[in-house]
């Protein structure tokens, strides 16, 4: 019966998800704000926001993701892994061009992943660390070798993360310096026309895409506004049409929102699932001390901080993996609760504990708590983060320098005690978490990695075994214990999982149908 | 004949003057710009949210980052005494093409706002001062002082949200109608609405101080004995305010817009940033947060050098204005 049930729900929600099919209508241009403007367009180089959200519109990946995180097909139209584990085998679209006109093969993808993404893309020596070697039988057959198990692989192939790129046009040329960084050529649903400095990208319809329909739009144009106020305006205006990663600020949310033509939505960030942390300098008193971190936990409240710092967006976080990993079985939810009532109490016996009693100012130590120089709700929360650290008796001295004193200071000379940050889980923990955590991370110079300097040959056990892992509970389970581990040794203060808004005109229809949001194709974006 | 040679070696000897004043300015840019903490390579693997160590050393290896510091001045002086401003890495391409792309959009804003400045400001100086405390003179400098003491971007916004939101008459931002893409004369009057906000915005700071100075300059000429002599020898009182008062009034003026229009070229960051318009300053802006030197040297290079050509400009039009003033 309960399965009847089931499936006659799915053949509805079926039904649901047909029925828009027949509204799609085709032409329009639409204009997406991007900020700030990207560098480049070399989205197989760079990994940054901007780039990736108008090359994703030109690059494609081997595979798309729908809203629950699946692999669907994109460039492969089927793929199996061996059973054990040691390879994937790939069956790539008959009839896809590159814009150029030229034929999409295998050896495109061989090139791709060995020669690009393997060697020069930022995160790509971590995703394909396992892969040895790529084969191509045939034209339209890849099969990725691998040294060992790599599963994570499987969720790291959309345009965004991994483009195909066209191998006529990079071989035998400097890869990194090659022109196509500013005028790219791929095989997505729109081609490349002219990018204005300091205005404008185009992109035009791809008449030979090889979905036959798509896309939908005739014409993309990613806008560059540098003021907030004014990306507001041009949205509340109808000049713009589309805006994801706060291009509108958060500020302004409650009162756009109330429009009749406007609309806001968080979905279409579940691949990234970012994480707000204080990362904290473990190997500098007071913080090398457990209780002190852990009383630093205790002593703020999540629930303030999203409700008016912003302003509702988001959702108190447990731990260094974010509950979008439920449905995959890789939270952990039962772990030290920071959020108890009595917490302040609990702070601040703990920070008795550790030797730091209260001076006659009511004071037990000062620290500097450097906030992350990404805007106004950074400042906010570091006045927030004295005001209640100065509770229990730490009293805090605020710091806001630019971008690369800020990387130096935390990720070269370590010379902080407390910033706030925030870290991308990305689609598997492999990716996105371990760099954060695994001893081997600990690299002076290099930014975004594990700047707390933690080391606990325990997690590193835990760490090594889960890259390695085919079985989901065996790996369900090194991931909880993980978790627990890290709540305890809080060396980083897990504060909220953020929710990015992505504020958009009710004209623009189908752009939440993918799990990358504002990082996908477009191909079924369509204007009413 | 005579006077336009000497002119002209005037001109000759003021350009080679100029050649070692920009040289110095590049050394002191490029050595100030190098005590900044932080470089390029961590910027951009700091954007790209995550990179390998090896990664990290590669770039400074292409940027050029890991020689000592007088190796790296000594190849940008030897690239830029061969015209080369060098490549930005950051944006994979060339830095002139990036600021020859941006020059275009800085000069007609640049150079709009400061000829409605300069133009309405005498205009409203000379009308302040011939109605000396009169209702009119009150008027304008009052409209003078809000306009001086208002924050440019707060003109700038309110500027959108009345004439383009609540009106409906102007486009909002950008330089161009970018869902629409007009060609020929429709993309010339797209572009000159698209001008009209930031242009009144950002002329409406410089147009105050003209209008005061040109008020003062004006009230202070017309009491000097050449205009009592005019009026004695019974001139109008028009000709004596616009061939006598006016055109000594004028001379600060020059002076001033001399120095701001040298300044204005640099672009500016605010009125730029509200209006997404392309200009120069949001680009140095942008480049300084991104340690993208060699673009910002460039940018500091060209100004300096439009700071040069316009003084000099100013030095000869002191000259047609005032024929007692010689230029040798």
């Amino acid at each position: 019966m309960k399965r009847l049930v089931r499936a006659a729900a799915g053949a509805l929600i079926l039904a649901m998800a047909a029925l828009p099919a027949a509204a799609q209508k085709k032409g329009g241009t639409l204009v997406m704000v991007v900020l700030p403007e990207p560098p480049t367009l070399a989205s197989y180089l760079s990994t940054s926001g901007p780039v990736g959200q108008v090359a994703a519109k030109v690059y494609e990946g081997l595979l798309e993701y729908g809203p629950d995180q699946k692999p669907k097909p994109g460039l492969a139209k089927s793929w199996e892994a061996a059973a054990d584990g040691r390879s994937i085998t790939f069956k790539l679209q008959d009839g896809v061009t590159w814009h150029d006109g030229k034929p999409f093969t295998s050896a495109d993808v061989k090139f791709t992943l060995m020669e690009v993404l393997k060697k020069l893309h930022p995160r790509g020596g971590t995703t394909f660390q396992a892969l040895a070697e790529v084969e191509t039988p045939d034209a339209s057959t890849v099969v990725m070798k691998l040294d060992k198990p790599a599963p994570y692989i499987l969720s790291a192939l959309s345009g965004y993360e991994s483009p195909m790129v066209p191998k006529h046009l990079f071989e035998g040329s400097d890869i990194r310096s090659n022109p196509n960084a500013n005028k790219p050529v791929g095989t997505g649903p729109f081609k490349f026309v002219s990018w204005e400095r300091g205005q404008y990208v185009r992109l035009d319809r791809n008449p030979t895409y090889w979905r036959k329909g798509q896309p939908y739009l005739d014409r993309i144009v990613a806008r560059f506004i540098a003021d907030p106020g004014t990306r507001t305006a041009a949205m509340e205006k109808g000049e713009v049409h589309y805006g994801a990663f706060g291009a509108v600020p958060y500020v302004d949310i409650p009162r756009i929102r109330t429009l009749p033509h406007i609309d806001v939505s968080t979905d279409g960030y579940g691949m990234i699932s970012s994480l707000m942390q204080l990362e904290i300098n473990t190997a500098k008193p007071p913080f090398d001390k457990v209780k002190v971190r852990q009383a630093v936990s205790y002593a703020l409240d999540r629930k303030f901080m999203i409700d008016n710092i912003w302003f509702g967006f988001g959702k108190p976080s447990t731990g260094p993996i974010s509950s979008n990993f439920q449905a995959a079985g890789l939270y952990e939810g039962k772990v030290r609760d920071y959020t108890v009532k009595d917490a302040v109490e609990i702070a601040n016996k703990l920070l008795d504990e550790a030797g730091y009693p209260r001076g006659a100012d009511g004071m037990r130590f000062k620290i500097v708590h450097d906030m992350l120089p990404y805007g106004d709700e950074w400042r906010r929360l570091g006045e927030y983060i004295k005001q209640a650290l100065g509770n229990v008796g730490i009293d805090v001295t605020l710091r806001y320098e630019d971008v690369p004193t800020w990387l130096k200071r935390i990720f070269t000379d370590y010379d902080y005690n407390i910033t706030s940050t925030f870290y991308y889980n990305l689609a598997d923990p492999v990716m996105g978490v371990h760099r954060q955590y695994h001893s081997s991370m600990i690299r002076k110079g290099t930014v975004f990695v594990n700047g707390s300097r933690y080391s606990n040959p325990a997690v590193d056990k835990l760490l090594d075994e889960a890259t390695v892992e085919t079985d989901p509970a065996k790996r369900a389970q090194q991931y909880s214990q993980f978790q627990k581990i890290l709540a305890e040794d809080v060396p980083l203060i897990f504060m909220t999982e953020m929710q990015f808004a992505t504020v958009f005109n009710k004209k623009v229809k189908g752009a939440f149908d993918d799990a990358l949001g504002v990082y996908s194709s477009f191909a079924g974006v369509w204007m009413e | 004949m005579a006077l336009a040679v000497q002119r002209l070696r005037y001109l000759g000897r003021r350009a080679l003057q100029a050649v070692p004043i920009i040289l110095a300015i590049v050394v002191c840019n490029f050595v100030l710009l190098n005590l900044a903490p932080g470089d390029a390579a961590s910027v951009l693997a700091g954007e790209a949210g995550s990179a390998t160590p090896e990664y990290m050393a590669e770039l400074r290896q292409r940027f050029g980052l890991d020689q000592p510091f007088h190796v790296q001045l000594f190849h940008y002086l030897r690239n830029m005494l061969a015209f080369d401003l060098g490549y930005s890495f950051r944006h994979s391409r060339p830095v002139l093409d990036l600021v020859l792309d941006r020059l275009g959009p800085t000069l007609l804003l640049m150079g709009t706002a400061a000829v409605v400045a300069i133009v309405v400001g005498v205009l409203l100086g000379v009308l302040a001062a011939l109605n000396l405390n009169g209702w009119r003179d009150t008027l304008i400098s009052i409209f003078a002082l809000v306009s001086y003491a208002t924050p440019l971007f707060w003109i700038g916004l309110m500027m959108i949200v009345v004439f383009s939101i609540q009106l409906d008459l102007l486009p909002t931002s950008g330089m161009e109608s970018v869902a629409a893409f007009y060609e020929g004369w429709e993309r010339v009057v797209d572009i000159a609405r698209h001008l009209v906000l930031p242009a009144t915005t950002l002329s409406l700071f410089y147009l105050a101080l003209y209008t005061r100075l040109m008020r003062a300059s004006m009230l202070e000429q017309a009491g000097m004995d050449y205009v009592v002599t005019a009026r004695a020898k019974g001139l109008t009182e028009r000709r004596i305010v616009v061939r006598h008062i006016l055109r000594n009034a004028l001379l600060p003026i020059v002076t001033m817009a001399g120095v701001q229009v040298a300044g204005m070229l640099g672009g500016s960051v605010i009125v730029e940033s509200v209006f997404g318009w392309p200009g120069l300053g949001l680009l140095a802006f942008e480049s300084l947060f991104a340690r993208d030197l060699n673009l910002l040297l460039g940018i500091f290079f060209l100004s300096s050098c439009l700071v040069v050509a316009v003084n000099l400009l100013v030095d000869l039009l002191y000259a047609l204005l005032d024929p007692r003033i010689e230029v040798r």
